[in-house]
């Protein structure tokens, strides 16, 4: 259930989702927040089961603020999102696997990026992605409208329209959507 | 407390409250081969003495490559020093594992450290070796000193071994920002050659922006 989507834009990234929880046809929750910002510079988009995706970020939230307090920088976006899926690939060895598909988007000092986390351990890095039983209708929105020059503001109408779409066709997806854009870290001046 | 009284405690602290065992890794440090490591903000190299052995023995490698964009020397005890080279090599591996990136030296330093902490708190022998780490990381050209006491320094020139303080006079009073590199490879060979006060056989490492470690060997020249 859910849909989910992430683009990566010019000036930064953005995710957007539905509201829905389903308890099997029953509607669980109207006003879940399925968009997880885990600091100024990343956040997580959650589809699937959200207790597991919860725990997930909240390790990786840990460790991410551990690393950057040891080394002094934080971790890049694909640094986290490895982490992400080392812990989801070791619930799927040790056969309880973590019942998510996670994007994970967020802006680092090479730039924008956007990844498509599952429970497989699998990480692929995408321009856009979504996630979620709306995902097909979403990316039938985003393969029609997005292309790489589009700004945050200008994605922000896309994921929003792409989501939108998903919610009247997908009985798993409703209620409502969630936008997060986070902005690229502003380019230190060189001395 | 009987221990205590015949003034023959556990053998950690000493009675000026010095970590004995701590002290004597590091006499034995300030008897190993000199070494030397010098840091710019456009490279930096390490160099280590090739101790002479007989004609017919290969001498012992010096210089070790960590991951791809760092490296490593020491001083002091052989096995010692590839002990913890193993260690700083099995962690940069680690972290590509985990976050599928090459480690910051200053992560890779900071391991050393606890590693060799460990030692200084339990009934051990402290490991008898100061290593120097050079590397690039997001942060720019790196340069360390670890000690037995798990103390660590980040600066851009060091000295072990033995005559260590005239090596490092040298290094000092040479050293300049803008140098070049044959300019600090030399600079690190005459710390070496003052300290030992003959012609030494050494191996240099070096690391530039985006280029592997590599290692150059200056024979007697």
């Amino acid at each position: 259930m859910t849909t989910i989507v992430g683009i990566k834009t010019k000036d930064g990234v953005v995710l957007g989702s539905d509201k829905r929880a389903s308890k099997g046809f029953f509607i669980g929750s109207k006003i879940v927040q399925k968009i997880a910002t885990i600091d100024d510079t990343l956040a997580v988009a959650i589809a699937g089961q959200l207790s597991d995706a919860e725990y997930i970020i909240k390790v990786a939230k840990a460790e991410r603020r551990l690393m950057e307090l040891r080394r002094g920088f934080p971790l890049s976006i694909r640094e986290a999102t490895r982490l992400i899926a080392n812990i989801a690939y070791s619930g799927l060895r040790n056969y309880q696997p973590y019942y998510v598909e996670l994007l994970v988007a967020g802006v680092d000092r090479e730039g924008a990026h956007v990844f498509a986390a599952d429970m497989s351990g699998a990480i692929t890095e995408e321009d856009f992605a979504s996630s979620g039983s709306g995902s097909p209708i979403a990316y039938g929105v985003l393969e029609s409208l997005y292309n790489k020059d589009i700004t945050n503001s200008q994605a922000s109408e896309i994921a929003s329209r792409a989501v939108s779409a998903a919610m009247e066709r997908d009985p798993g997806s409703g209620n409502g959507i969630n936008i997060l854009a986070i902005q690229n870290l502003q380019k230190e001046a060189v001395a | 407390m009987s221990e205590s009284q015949n003034g023959n405690r556990f053998p950690f602290y000493g009675p000026q409250g010095r970590l004995i065992l701590v002290d004597s890794a590091l006499e034995a440090v300030s008897r190993g081969s000199t070494t030397i490591g010098i840091k710019t903000p456009n490279f930096a190299m390490i160099a280590s003495q090739i101790k002479p052995t007989h004609p017919l023995m290969e001498p012992s490698e010096k210089i070790f490559p960590i991951d791809f964009h760092i490296g490593a020397t020491g001083a002091g005890y052989i096995g010692d020093i590839l002990q913890l080279i193993d260690t700083l090599r099995l962690e940069s591996q680690k972290h590509r594992l985990t976050y599928e990136t090459p480690i910051d030296v200053d992560s890779l330093a900071k391991h050393l450290s606890s590693f060799l902490h460990n030692y200084t708190t339990y009934a051990v022998r402290p490991q008898a070796a100061s290593v120097i780490i050079v590397g690039e990381d997001q942060t720019g050209i790196q340069l360390y000193q670890v000690d037995p006491s798990g103390t660590f320094f980040r600066g851009s020139g060091f000295a072990i071994g033995q005559a260590s303080e005239t090596a490092l006079d040298v290094i000092t009073k040479g050293y300049s920002k803008d140098m070049n590199l044959d300019q600090a490879v030399e600079l690190g060979r005459k710390a070496i050659e003052k300290a030992l006060g003959e012609k030494p056989i050494v191996e240099t490492g070096i690391v530039e922006p985006g280029k592997a470690f590599r290692k150059i060997r200056t024979d007697n020249a």
